[in-house]
């Protein structure tokens, strides 16, 4: 069995960012939240780039000097980076947290939504290095209806009518400011406080006109009407009809999941299909999500992060409407029960042909430790697919990497040397972002698939593909940037496959209806498609 | 009211002249059987006072450990009777205050335990049966700092009170220490091996350590152990069903919940979990009758109404009912989520 392994190579990469915080004695609220991360090409030059998302000083929510700045680094193709932040102008405003990448536009250069506490911006690539700031004009400035500036988390770039221009969905987290907010813990030994002392906010969805703007249609497609307090996002066509459905993962209340009708709205069905609470009946601080098919039954399922005495709930979506928690069936139940988890991805890191599961570890108090059953810093976690519905915690062997404890928050999956190995770029609080090289053994095959749509959204986002090789292991994965917590990974979809060195058929099912067949296809390749 | 009971405001400070003859030669023997009445080693204390008995007829000692021994054994009656005979006899005495006041705490008779207790300790403030029984008092008056601190103290002075040991165990399991709760529930079958519930509380908190065949282990001997009488633990079948459910053993969980659910049938929380492995093993009409059942008890708390309501709309969800599926899922919707502590 190929041994699943990460090398963190930040050192030696010129990446030397830092998540900040800005954290103040009484730990407020914001200061425990950010931390997203974002894979993308924006120079289309075939590599990676890596944005980061960081936080502002506090209380004045200003990205002083260099150390609050969002972060743009280009992939040199060598395992170097280069900081191009101020060429690219994405230094941004107020205190960001989360970041969606995506071409919304369909100009073929992918474009950046940077989510935040008190500024959310869209910034549109103008195809030469640079962005530039578009958010008041495309009208996604994450002010709700009445007015209020919503605490921006997670974003997710999907196209819900299948027009062929993607949306945008914007989980929103707490009704909080400073004037309102609560101090917990004694003074010096501050924590973080519960989320239920707010009250929660509505999400967004803002629905893209072709035209450089949005319409914000939140409330007519019923999305707002359903209060969270909503962390991660993830898309999938859970029930295979050809349209993509939005997971929530809300904080301590039940999490949503918005099920697409025909693209003419959305009913929230969290309760009805069991993904709402664990099979406790109760929440859970749901933080990041992933929603992909982990057991290769042609059904996208759920992983949530969540915190220390919890365990991370693993919903199997059981192709009849219904999720069944799986979490201890599964066996992660007993070792997640310890963890506190942000970033999570639903991934094949040793190219079996089976997705693991990856999650970015920390509590979300920095005094956490005083209660001993709580750690701050925590080292990440990897859970090997055995194959059979469970998975086996094989971080020990991970690699050194794989040891480090640190405040990790979000995290972003793509394969950044282009290897065919899935790649991680994990956010810490206080500590430099490490890059997790896949360096797991076995010389497995696979492919890397970069759609194009034409009829579809140009990104081919919502495209479900099911893969075939020769000795007939059937996969299915589609296509998405949104997932794991406040964070953006790699649109391109990936397949590992084992030793067969050719994939009998690839079918690719379009969100404009289009299902396109492609025969033999060589392993070990990265393998444009364009829509038909 | 007895006279020991009636004289404690102005406890006596005279002993009875002659005891210490009356013991002479059997000090040894008495230590002995005192320690394995400590220990439920309710035998052997048995046959050692039987000859101490016909030895030393005179001692009282011997009557505070038949008084104990008869608690032991479930003779309340009897236990009363000598425990009174005792603390008139000798009412200065911590230790026959001690485990009088332990014998009301087990009748539930928890005032006149608080009172024993304080005058025991009163009495004689290094006395770790008095100080044990104190420090327990305290804690269930939730003055869980001052109970702490007099148990531990307790312990420093005699580290093989098995029940001092437990009552720690408790105070870290509330406090969800498990490693600090898993050393005292260690100590505590160590020196009490027929303590159920010690058993059980150490199961349940090498639960959360990871240590699951520790946990297993536990609960089997714990399950072993389970008898009527002092040490029975009426909820060893519940947890080890849910614990054998989380390592998917359904089959064996099932056999533990059913005895859950005949032990304790008022018990919301049993018939909720039984009716959470039901939906899992996919006895969809089980689970609904059990449902039911958890929803008809009186919530007390452990398990909410939100719970049962999100357990029932699956299980009606599951067996096609769509007006009582619809009806759960309202009053899920409805329902908000429990208040948790203001902090993470």
């Amino acid at each position: 069995m190929p041994r699943i392994q990460f090398e963190n190579r930040q050192q030696e990469s010129g990446i030397t960012f830092v998540l900040d915080n800005g954290t103040l004695p009484d730990k407020p609220m914001l200061d425990g939240i950010p931390g997203g991360v974002a894979v993308l090409d924006y120079d289309n030059d075939g590599y990676l780039d890596i944005f980061f998302a960081n936080g502002a000083s506090l209380p004045g929510l200003i990205k002083a000097g260099n150390k609050f700045a969002n972060r743009l680094y280009h992939n040199n193709h060598d395992g170097t980076f280069t900081d191009v932040t101020d060429r690219a102008g994405l230094r941004g405003e107020g205190y960001s947290i989360g970041a969606a990448a995506a071409d919304y536009d369909n100009d073929g250069f992918v474009d950046l939504y940077v989510s935040g506490f008190d500024r959310n911006i869209l910034y549109h690539n103008n195809g030469n290095g640079t962005f530039t700031d578009v958010t008041t004009k495309a009208g996604v400035t994450g002010i709700s209806s009445a007015g209020k500036k919503l605490w921006g988390i997670s974003a997710a770039w999907l196209d819900y009518d299948n027009d062929g221009k993607l949306d945008l969905f914007v989980t929103n987290y707490l009704d909080w400011s400073f004037a309102t907010s609560r101090v917990c813990g004694p003074p010096g030994q501050r924590v973080s406080c519960s989320p239920t002392l707010y009250k929660g906010q509505p999400n967004l969805l803002y629905h893209n006109n072709g035209d450089g703007t949005f319409t914000d249609v939140s409330e007519t497609m019923g999305i707002s009407g359903h209060i969270g307090k909503g962390m991660g996002v993830a898309i999938a066509d859970y029930n295979d009809d050809g349209w993509m459905d939005i997971f929530v993962a809300n904080d301590n209340e039940r999490n949503f999941l918005f099920k697409n009708h025909g693209g003419r709205g959305f009913d929230e069905i969290g309760i009805e299909s069991f993904v709402a609470y664990t099979d406790n009946g109760v929440p859970v601080s749901s933080m990041g999500v992933d929603f992909r098919d982990w057991n290769n039954d042609g059904r996208p399922s759920l992983v949530v992060t969540a915190l220390g005495g919890e365990t991370y709930p693993l919903f199997r979506n059981e192709g009849n409407g219904f999720f069944s928690y799986e979490s201890y069936r599964a066996g992660i139940g007993f070792r997640s029960f310890k963890m506190s988890g942000w970033g999570a991805g639903i991934q094949d890191f040793d190219n079996d042909g089976y997705k693991d599961l990856f999650t970015a570890n920390s509590h979300v108090s920095e005094n956490a430790n005083l209660d001993k059953q709580q750690h701050y810093r925590q080292a990440n976690a990897v859970f090997r697919n055995m194959h059979d519905g469970t998975f086996q915690d094989v971080s020990g062997n991970a690699g050194d990497a794989m040891q480090l404890l640190a405040a990790h928050r979000g995290c972003a999956f793509g394969d950044l040397n282009n290897d065919g190995k899935v790649d991680i770029v994990v956010s810490a609080i206080g500590s430099p972002a490490e890059l997790l090289y896949n360096t797991s053994s076995g010389g497995s095959r696979w492919i890397l698939i970069k759609t194009v749509g034409v009829k579809s959204n140009r990104d081919g986002i919502g495209t479900r593909i099911k893969l075939t090789t020769a000795s007939g292991l059937v996969q299915y994965n589609h296509v998405t940037a949104a997932g794991s917590y406040a964070s953006s990974n790699d649109p391109r979809v990936h397949f590992g496959f084992g030793t067969d060195t050719v994939i009998k058929e690839i079918e690719l099912k379009w969100p404009s209806g289009t299902v396109q067949v492609l025969h033999n296809v060589k392993a070990d390749q990265i393998l444009t498609v364009t829509e038909e | 009211m007895r006279i020991a009971l009636l004289l404690l405001p102005i406890a006596m400070c005279t002993t009875l002249p002659g005891f210490a003859q009356t013991c002479v030669g059997a000090e040894g023997q008495l230590a002995k059987a005192s320690t394995a009445l400590t220990r439920n080693a309710v035998d052997n204390a048995e046959t050692i006072l039987r000859t101490l008995s016909a030895s030393h007829r005179e001692c009282p000692e011997i009557i505070l450990d038949q008084a104990r021994l008869a608690q032991a054994k479930g003779r309340v009656e009897e236990a009363a009777e000598l425990f009174y005979r005792y603390t008139d006899s000798d009412p200065n005495d911590s230790r026959g205050l001690a485990y009088f006041g332990r014998f009301f705490l087990e009748q539930h008779d928890y005032m006149r335990a608080d009172a024993l207790s304080a005058a025991a300790v009163d009495k004689n403030p290094s006395d770790p049966a008095a100080l044990a029984l104190r420090g327990q008092v305290l804690v269930m008056k939730e003055q869980s700092p001052e109970g702490q601190a007099l148990l531990e103290k307790a312990v420093e002075l005699d580290p093989d009170d098995p029940e001092a040991q437990f009552q720690l165990g408790v105070i870290y399991d509330k406090a969800k220490a498990a490693p600090q709760a898993v050393q005292y529930f260690q100590k505590a079958t160590a020196l009490n091996p027929s303590d159920a519930r010690a058993w059980d509380y150490l199961a349940l908190n090498l639960e959360p350590l990871g240590d699951l065949e520790g946990a297993d282990g536990a609960y089997r001997k714990g399950l072993q152990v389970n008898q009527p009488g002092r040490y029975h633990d009426a909820f060893l079948d519940y947890n080890y069903g849910r614990f054998l459910a989380k390592r998917n053993d359904l089959t064996a969980s099932k056999r533990h919940l059913d005895r859950a659910v005949e032990l304790t049938p008022q018990v919301r929380a049993v018939w909720y979990e039984r009716a959470k492995l039901d939906l899992r093993m996919q006895n969809y009409q089980q689970a609904s009758l059990d449902g039911e059942k958890a929803a008809a008890c009186v919530q007390q708390g452990g398990i909410i109404d939100l719970q049962i309501y999100t357990l029932l709309t699956q299980v009606y969800e599951r067996l096609g009912n769509a007006d009582l599926a619809k009806k759960y899922a309202e009053l899920t919707r409805k329902t908000p989520p429990p208040v948790r502590g203001e902090q993470r």
